[in-house]
């Protein structure tokens, strides 16, 4: 595949962008957008990317906000509050993070489009319209899409409630089935304030001053495959505009390449010496080696495939990290992506 | 460690049916399909229905086509390196967008029925396009596999964390939904009382209010795939009722799948909170890829190694001065790759604690391997994990 080449066809679909725009919308100036999206295996550290950022832009002294989708709860383990609600909560250090609830959501687009309260109680309150929500597909969606665009539109005091939306997508697949939401729904839905609805999500997620979205992956080879077709379809099928790419759980290996020369010659020694627990260590240390190249192998291959800015993250050796742990992955992250712009 | 040792080797020598559920990421289909050979390796006739395998796993699992029939694993290869497989593993991919066609061929009291049904342009855009139609091919192809008697043990691998819920919550959705009359709601037929009826007690108001939010068009062809919807609630109805006999059945069990790792632990206990509120029971938890390996026995999670202070190895071991610095060096980092590797162990075995479903429950941890599984071999090199001895 040319890549060159088709980065070049996804840059001009995205809108005859005249070109003094082109570095203002460097996929590198991450934190100048309204609405940044993240999506990527489960599993990956999504949430703990996010969390970093959404940290350094609080330090940069931004408003950012965390939506979480649905059933994940991870936020309230990593900023050690309590259980997110719907409202936009204080996690702490100038974040705020909300739950984003199907019924919430759902609750808020009736309020919204059926200008009689009573009518859209009514509707709430019928158990089988709300087992039809449940079921109906789309319907999630839309509440979804809903909400988080209302958000970008919140203002207080003349001013954007919130600078930057950082939204937690559990899974490509749901990424996908956002962006796919309007084709999904084009040809059903006649003109009606539904129609209206559609049209203004995709404008805002395929406006590239206010929405990005980014890739999360770790250097192994099926999570890496995935981001790489996951990439493939975006280019091919999407217009929404591609931040950054953030590889995490880069394992690294405190030991210099002279040090590591005499491997092999410390291996023959613990051998004639028989002293087994030395051999062991080395032993370990030699696959720890290996795991490194490998993920080195992959980290490659993710940049030759993949045109979008790269953020490389090491592994933390800490299992649990602290929130000042957090905030140093989202500096050296913002640091990163500042190198790319320059 | 290790509570129960060979539960899940007894699950997989006498139950009828394993769910395997986890979050994403985790290797839930290595698993499965590791799983699915262990058991076909003690005799038994296995499928494995997966959701989504990786390219590598499907191939090694003969699973190449796009569809989603049900194919015979050849365990030749395993044979050439001495592996005896004495019964038989199969396995099928779930193809959402075309097993949904086939659900509705099924179900379809006749020719016609299925035709206004898979030519409706609200179901073609529900079918396979999203995510929630998963929970209802899952259960559907679960139930086709349950009635097959080709095979005695059924491994079924399901989409990450909140479907799995979903699938044991699909058949009484939709039988709620076929009860609730929500379905004759929008249901133009028949017309004698039912519809005048329901338009007195008020549901015309909101289907007015359904048509002016996404317009008459998109309320029609709503109407018009209920309608279709509506005829093949006796089929719908019957196999749900079927499906959750079996995801409920003594002989079926669950299988929570995750890693060590806290966040992806966190949403294996929401999710085994889950199944358990619905009466399931969950009898072993397998933690994927959740230590290193690093005594003379891989199976035995180490968490802590001796330390012997690198100055006083160097003394030891080396005698070359000149190159003696560098040497320390690399002790000192080779000391601290280990002693890490340790310390991750023990936090991998902390934060699994958590993990006290019930007495019964097994917690099989698997050490990460060197390489992604990509074949039959790979697969059976879990085999000491997953069956260990009690």
């Amino acid at each position: 595949m040319d890549l060159g080449a088709s980065t070049a066809l996804c840059f001009t679909r995205i809108g005859g962008t005249p070109p003094s725009l082109v570095s203002f919308l460097d996929p590198a100036a991450l934190l100048d957008r309204r609405l940044l999206l993240f999506t990527g295996k489960g599993g990956v550290g999504k949430s703990t990317v996010v969390a970093a950022l959404a940290l350094e832009a609080a330090r940069r002294g931004r408003r950012p906000l965390i939506v979480e989708l649905g059933h994940r709860h991870t936020m309230k383990s990593i900023f050690g509050v309590g259980e997110l609600g719907y409202e936009p909560s204080p996690v702490g250090r100038g974040v705020h993070a909300m739950q984003l609830e199907f019924d919430g959501a759902l609750t808020d687009y009736m309020n919204e489009h059926v200008k009689v309260p009573r009518l859209a109680r009514r509707v709430l309150a019928n158990q089988a319209l709300r087992r039809f929500f449940e079921a109906a597909p789309a319907v999630g969606e839309i509440a979804t899409l809903n909400k988080l665009s209302a958000l970008e539109r919140e203002r207080r005091g003349g001013a954007p409630r919130w600078d930057l939306i950082f939204v937690d997508l559990d899974a490509t697949g749901h990424a996908l089935m956002l962006l796919n939401l309007a084709k999904v729904m084009d040809g059903l839905v006649g003109d009606g304030p539904l129609r209206r609805l559609l049209d203004g999500f995709s404008v805002l997620l395929n406006d590239p001053r206010k929405t990005m979205l980014s890739l999360v992956t770790l250097p192994r080879d099926l999570p890496a495959q995935e981001t790489v077709e996951l990439y493939t379809t975006l280019c091919s099928d999407h217009r929404i505009a591609r931040g950054a790419l953030f590889i995490n759980q880069i394992p690294s290996l405190h030991i210099d390449d002279e040090a590591l020369t005499f491997l092999d010659p410390l291996q023959d020694r613990a051998e004639a010496l028989d002293d087994h627990e030395l051999s062991r260590d080395v032993e370990i240390t030699r696959r720890m080696l290996m795991v490194r190249a490998r993920a080195q192998g992959q980290v490659s291959r993710l940049e030759g495939a993949i045109e979008m800015p790269v953020v490389k993250l090491e592994q933390q050796v800490s299992s649990h990290l602290s929130l000042d742990d957090v905030a140093a992955i989202g500096e050296v992250a913002v640091a990163q992506l500042e190198a790319h712009r320059d | 460690m290790i509570d129960q040792v060979g539960t899940l080797r007894n699950l997989l020598a006498d139950k009828d049916l394993l769910v395997a559920v986890g979050p994403g990421g985790v290797g839930k289909t290595t698993i499965s399909a590791a799983m699915g050979l262990e058991a076909a390796r003690r005799g038994r006739t296995v499928l494995v229905l997966t959701i989504d395998p990786a390219k590598r796993l499907a191939q090694a699992l003969g699973l190449t086509g796009l569809d989603d029939q049900v194919q015979e694993v050849s365990t030749e290869e395993l044979a050439v390196g001495g592996v005896d497989v004495p019964g038989k593993l199969y396995a099928a991919m779930l193809d959402t967008g075309r097993s949904f066609d086939a659900l509705m061929a099924r179900v379809a009291p006749n020719a016609q029925a299925r035709e206004r049904i898979l030519n409706n342009r609200v179901y073609r855009a529900m079918a396979g396009t999203l995510a929630r139609s998963h929970a209802y091919i899952a259960m559907e192809r679960l139930y086709e596999a349950m009635d097959d008697p080709r095979f005695d043990l059924v491994i079924h691998d399901t989409p990450p964390t909140r479907n799995a819920i979903e699938i044991l919550d699909a058949p009484g959705t939709l039988m709620a939904f076929l009860e609730d009359n929500v379905v004759k709601w929008f249901v133009r037929r028949p017309a004698s009382g039912l519809r005048a009826k329901l338009w007195a007690t008020g549901s015309a108001a909101v289907t007015r209010l359904l048509g002016l939010l996404a317009g008459q068009e998109f309320l029609d062809e709503i109407v018009a795939f209920f309608e279709s919807f509506y005829e093949l609630r006796e089929g719908f109805r019957e196999r749900a009722e079927r499906a959750r006999a079996y995801l409920r059945h003594p002989r079926s069990s669950f299988v929570v799948v995750s890693s060590a790792d806290p966040s992806n632990l966190e949403d294996a206990l929401a999710l085994a909170d889950g199944i358990r509120s619905r009466g399931v029971m969950i009898e072993a938890a397998v933690f994927n890829r959740a230590y290193e390996p690093l005594g003379e026995d891989p199976l035995e999670v180490v968490t802590s190694v001796d330390r012997v202070d690198a100055a006083t190895r160097i003394e030891r071991v080396w005698e070359d001065a000149s190159s003696a610095s560098v040497v320390r060096r690399l002790m000192v980092g080779v000391e601290r790759v280990v002693a890490e590797a340790a310390a991750a162990n023990a936090r991998a075995v902390e934060t699994t604690t958590k993990f006290n479903l019930s007495e019964r429950t097994e917690r099989v941890f698997v050490a990460r391997l060197e390489d992604d599984i990509r074949d039959l071999e790979g697969l059976h090199r879990l085999s000491p994990w997953l069956c260990r001895e009690g």
